[in-house]
């Protein structure tokens, strides 16, 4: 596991994003909904919102949220 | 000047360079009559010589062919080259035009290609609409020696964005012809997730000529920052034309004064727009163009009559209909943009919501048909704020819709 370095980011593959929302559930501090439902990414996962960009990346039903190391 | 005979309703004349032999039609035999064979190359040599004549492609980013070129050589498992002649720009006649008056140089620098790479198929993507396209790219291939080099023909949809790259893999694997989330550049991971050479018709055309006259015919023209040539589609009073230009031609050379005293959108209908005047200082540079916030891109040069917000709002509506449909925020957003825009023009509606709008769609796609719609709105917003001010008065200083 790369821990350190740059912070990880968080990429939605567009055409799998159905707007579920489920990200926003799990990572309101990162994740904002825009006018339709889809996911808008505030910035960098920094390493205290790694787990629960986890949760997110894992839980979303479409499979379209992916953790990129920084 | 001489006229060519090119795309149907696009003036094609002789240019010094891929467009040099013109003239003498598009066979096999004039290619070879006026180049000779296409000489064995080896990719360091080649890197080198496409270092220092800094060829791009003709993408917004403009991005070094040469390093695309490494970065397929160094990938791993045998790689792939595709010739994209889709052009899904529809200002755009660049590639039809070198399609059917220079084939052969295009095709032989996808060859070139080809062997320093050790790929075995040029893939060759051509317009599903375009029957003279087809043809030409049918009639050129048909001529060609067998070769260890297969070519495979494939046909893009019409669409404005059916000539993505990732758009294009989709469509040499079978699927529909739409952009689709890449993880790696197809450079490192394309077709069957081999390293996957795509450029478009001129830049393999640049790429032939290079390797048939050599880096010294090849900096013998433009200027010593930006040696070589390019093609430019131009759409002014005179209709449209296809010229090929060497770099540090200034723009009042190329449009009549009254254009050069109107504004203009350069870089296509994801491009930016330059005021009335603005063109007269300038030159065919892309630092040039880069400093006054202006792209080339694949080289559109438009000089709308009438109304340059009318018609940023009617080329605004075209690419929110041209969305292949599969990423919400551009589905959903380009549609609402422009709307918002129409309201602008129409003087009922406000800026802040439209600016808001652009940047709700901006990097939030498979591909990059939002980000240039957005860039596209900005730059007029930007360029022309007394227009908009009259427009949101309810007044357009050119009497509301184009002239005829």
């Amino acid at each position: 596991m790369r821990e350190r370095g740059a912070d990880h980011q968080l990429r939605v593959d567009w055409p799998a994003c159905q707007a579920r929302g489920v990200c926003f559930e799990l990572l309101p501090e990162l994740i904002e909904l825009d006018d339709w439902g889809y996911p808008v990414v505030g910035g960098p996962v920094t390493p205290e919102l790694l787990t629960a960009a986890r949760a997110a990346v894992h839980g979303c039903p479409r499979m379209a949220l992916r953790l990129l190391p920084g | 000047m001489t006229a060519v005979l090119g795309p149907l309703g696009v003036r094609v004349e002789r240019g010094p360079a891929v467009l040099a032999a013109a003239d003498d039609g598009p066979s096999l035999a004039a290619h070879r009559a006026t180049h000779g064979e296409l000489p064995g190359v080896a990719l360091t040599p080649l890197l080198a010589d496409l270092e220092r004549v800094g060829l791009r492609g003709r993408g917004g980013a403009g991005f070094p062919f040469g390093r695309k070129l490494e970065t397929a050589a160094k990938g791993r498992g045998r790689p792939t080259v595709v010739v994209n002649l889709s052009e899904g720009e529809p200002a755009s006649a660049k590639d039809a035009t070198l399609a059917m008056v220079a084939p052969h140089l295009v095709l032989d620098g996808a060859l070139a290609a080809a062997r320093v790479l050790g790929a075995r198929e040029v893939h060759v993507v051509v317009p599903e609409a375009d029957l003279q396209v087809r043809a030409a790219v049918e009639q050129a291939l048909g001529e060609r020696p067998r070769d260890r080099v297969r070519h495979v023909v494939h046909r893009a949809d019409e669409s404005f964005v059916a000539g993505q790259v990732n758009a294009v893999l989709e469509l040499m694997a079978g699927r529909p012809n739409r952009p689709v989330t890449a993880w790696e550049p197809a450079a490192v991971s394309g077709h069957r997730g081999r390293p996957t050479l795509v450029s478009n018709g001129e830049t393999y055309a640049q790429l032939g000529l290079l390797v048939l006259r050599g880096v010294r015919d090849h900096l013998s023209r433009g200027t010593t920052d930006e040696p070589g040539t390019t093609l430019l589609t131009l759409h002014d009073d005179g209709g449209k034309r296809v010229v090929e230009v060497a770099f540090g031609t200034p723009w009042k050379a190329l449009l009549d004064p009254a254009s050069l005293d109107r504004p203009v959108l350069i870089g296509g209908y994801h491009g930016t727009w330059a005021e009335a005047g603005r063109l007269r200082e300038l030159t065919v540079s892309r630092s040039g163009l880069a400093e006054a916030d202006l792209t080339l891109g694949a080289g559109v040069v438009l000089v709308p009559d009438g109304c340059p917000l009318w018609f940023a709002r009617s080329v605004t509506t075209y690419l929110a209909a041209q969305s292949a449909g599969r990423c919400g925020p551009c589905r959903n957003g380009l549609p609402a943009v422009a709307e918002a825009f129409t309201r602008v023009v129409d003087g009922v509606g406000g800026l802040a919501e439209l600016e808001r709008l652009c940047g709700l769609v901006e990097r939030r796609g498979a591909c990059a048909h939002p980000d240039g719609t957005a860039r596209m709105v900005r730059s007029a917003l930007a360029r022309f704020p007394e227009e908009v001010q009259r427009h949101t008065r309810g007044g357009c200083s050119e009497g509301g819709r184009p002239r005829a």
